[in-house]
């Protein structure tokens, strides 16, 4: 059956009948009437100027539909006027009523944008007529480009941001907490460290001597006071509080036997029971 | 269970002989007039070749029942009855639908004849032209019918092969709503439109476009061929025409010479309704510190933290997944209630199929969610969470020695240097009372 399709396409080619337009013609005006631009259109090629509309200009648009042999008026089954996006894809068909005598008029109010005007952005519309009929080879023309005051833009579906990456969220962090100057913090080590001036000029003056430091009552008794100091400090340093109690628990002990012993010496002497 | 299902398949994928086979499952539902099957041959031969196991069902027979059980009987349902208003019992619309929330794919095909298939096509936001207006077009000029139309296939798509030649496609355009889950897989010519069949005037054309709404059905951006992908993964194809699974339009010439599309096309759209492509699934999640290994349940306010995901798709020719590092804007959320971070989880050079990012912990405790939300048209969608508290430093866990407490350090330890200087002395000194006492008492 299709043995010989393109001897067929190219036989259906030739019989087939052939449409064109007669004084396609386009008009804008303005809404107060005057006319702006007027021009024929041609049939070959685009018009190489696109056509301007403001938000109230009216674009008409007149040709009438013949046979292209005869010359005859052909009302066709399909004459649609097409505004074609590219940038965005969006598309609006607008179906142009002709009159048995194959005369058409097409107005397009920008005051009143039909419903088939496609959602528009600063791109223009391409606009191409379709012609299409069972009895006649179809027939496609591109007009013009459009320009048309940018719509609103589509509502899209409250999910189909979800279906798009989303913007990136970074966090913002509270700002790290200032430190004053070492030589600030250095200076007021130094205003802390004041009194032992004070302390060690008395000291001289006073000159306390230690003379039973090394008597063995009493220094084990010194020895555990430093020692608790020191653990002190290892525990501000490094060690965690359960080691400290267990640590200190022993110490104490200690302490308590080697105090006891200590300041009994030291009543002892006192008294003078020595 | 998962992965006993998979080794099964892997299993029955080795047994035949490695055949390229569905993610979900192989038995498949035909419902067509018995007296229609042998049309689509080459399609279905095609589906059985492949590995399916097809299952033959007139719309009015009454077993077997795609539902028994509440249990989905068939992995996949193709209904090329299109033209039938009267089926079976089980087949409703509504079970059609509870199909698709037990996992099953379906693909349905259309016709301009009112059914209750295309009431439920509204439900999935596909407009239908009023009954009895197939798509029509007089462009290109050729022999046959206005209502038999090539159409030129995307060159590019995710789900269909790559330069298709154009498919010949007879039946109903829809319209598409705005509904993310929809796949638009075959968009009308720019020339077609909906009309009657016998012609009707051309003054009804116009008409119907006046009274506005959605009166006249033209352009390309209608539908012939569309899919919808569930939330919970199942897809259903919509196909405006059973015609363009039949022997006559894949055996029919677009032009001299070049063969049609069809076959490719109709495998392509079941490949991907019936999961064999573009599919993908999360295998496993990692989280963890910057240069460390262990997973933590917790991670403290400021922390450097790694998280990974580790993607495979399934590759239909071995049945099996395979690593995917191919998605590229996949995105990490660590959210409590909102998002507090949203960041690019990339792939990782070397290591196929992971995703990485490294981010430092928001400075704000509670519970934080670890979120993947992939969803993409055509795409198995990806979702992925995992719960980890983050919490503020312990108590020891805060910067110690700051320069600003030197003058308290200083404080404390020379009063505790002091208070030690002082015992030692008190204790060793020898007191003056003492000698003062002595001097009375001698």
């Amino acid at each position: 059956m299709f043995s010989l399709p393109i001897i067929a396409l190219l036989v259906a080619g030739a019989q087939a009948a052939v449409l064109t337009l007669q004084s396609p013609r386009f008009t804008v005006s303005s809404s107060t009437g005057s006319q702006l631009r007027s021009e024929p259109i041609s049939l070959a090629h685009a018009s190489s100027i696109p056509v301007t509309l403001t938000k109230d200009d009216v674009l008409k648009l007149t040709f009438q539909v013949i046979d292209k042999e005869s010359g005859k008026g052909v009302q066709p089954h399909q004459t649609f006027l097409r505004f074609y996006d590219q940038n965005s894809g969006e598309e609006g068909i607008q179906p142009i009523r002709v009159t048995n005598g194959g005369k058409a008029k097409f107005e397009l109010n920008m005051a009143r944008p039909p419903l088939s005007l496609p959602p528009t952005s600063d791109a223009p519309l391409q606009v191409s007529l379709l012609i299409g009929s069972s009895t006649y080879s179809p027939l496609a023309l591109s007009l013009f480009d459009l320009i048309v005051p940018a719509s609103h833009p589509v509502p899209a579906h409250p999910d189909e941001a979800s279906f798009h990456p989303l913007p990136e969220i970074h966090h913002t962090f509270r700002p790290e907490q200032k430190l004053p100057p070492r030589p600030i913090s250095a200076l007021a080590c130094i205003a802390v460290l004041a009194p032992w001036i004070v302390l060690l000029g008395l000291w001289g003056q006073v000159a306390p001597r230690a003379v039973h430091l090394f008597s063995p009552g009493i220094f084990p008794f010194i020895l555990t006071l430093g020692a608790f100091e020191s653990l002190l400090v290892w525990y501000w340093v490094d060690l965690k509080l359960g080691q400290v109690l267990s640590y200190g628990g022993v110490l104490a002990l200690v302490t308590i036997f080697t105090g006891k012993q200590a300041l009994s010496k030291i009543g002892d002497r006192r008294v003078g029971r020595k | 269970m998962v992965y006993l299902r998979s080794l099964l398949f892997l299993i029955a994928g080795f047994a035949t002989g490695l055949n390229a086979k569905s993610s979900t499952g192989d038995s498949v539902l035909v419902i067509v007039e018995p007296k229609q099957q042998d049309n689509y041959s080459l399609f279905l031969n095609g589906l059985k070749k492949q590995g399916y196991d097809l299952t033959f069902r007139a719309p009015k027979a009454e077993a077997p029942v795609v539902i028994e059980y509440d249990d989905p009987t068939f992995a996949h349902v193709i209904l090329l009855a299109s033209e039938n208003k009267v089926f079976a019992k089980d087949i409703t619309p509504q079970s059609l639908v509870e199909l698709l929330g037990k996992k099953t794919n379906l693909i349905i095909a259309l016709s301009p004849k009112q059914t209750p298939l295309s009431s439920l096509a509204a439900e999935f936001s596909l407009t239908l032209p009023p009954p009895g207006t197939p798509l029509i077009s007089y462009f290109p000029k050729r022999e046959g019918p206005p209502s038999v139309i090539p159409v030129s296939v995307p060159a590019t798509h995710s789900i269909l092969s790559e330069n298709l030649h154009p498919v010949w496609f007879s039946g109903v355009p829809h319209s598409l709503g705005n509904n993310p889950l929809l796949v638009p897989i075959l968009r009308a010519p720019a020339e077609s439109f909906a009309a009657e069949t016998d012609g009707g005037s051309p003054d009804a054309l116009v008409d119907a476009a006046e009274r506005g709404g959605e009166g006249l059905w033209a352009g390309s951006q209608l539908g012939l061929v569309t899919g919808f992908q569930t939330l919970d993964g199942s897809r259903v194809t919509w196909v405006g025409g059973a015609a363009i699974f039949s022997d006559e339009y894949a055996t029919k010439e677009v032009s001299k010479g070049v063969p049609s599309g069809n076959l490719q096309f109709a495998r392509d759209v079941a490949k991907w309704t019936f999961q064999e492509s573009n599919v993908l699934r999360i295998d496993r999640t990692t989280h963890n510190l910057v240069n460390s290994t262990k997973s933590l349940e917790q991670y403290t306010t400021n922390d450097q933290i790694v998280y990974s995901a580790y993607i495979s798709k399934y590759d239909s020719k071995t049945s099996t997944w395979a690593p995917y590092s191919g998605i590229k804007d996949l995105q990490l959320e660590f959210t409590m209630l909102d998002p507090h971070i949203r960041t690019a989880l990339l792939p990782v050079p070397g290591v196929p199929g992971k995703y990485s990012a490294a981010f430092r912990a928001p400075d704000r405790h509670g519970v934080f969610k670890f979120l993947i939300n992939y969803k993409r048209k055509g795409l198995t969608s990806l979702q992925s969470s995992t719960t980890v508290a983050v919490v503020p430093p312990r108590h020891d866990g805060y910067p110690r020695f700051l320069s600003a407490a030197w003058p308290y350090y200083t404080g404390a330890i020379s009063t505790s240097v002091a208070f030690f200087l002082f015992s030692a002395m008190w204790l060793a000194g020898d007191s003056h009372e003492k000698r003062a006492k002595g001097h009375k008492a001698e």
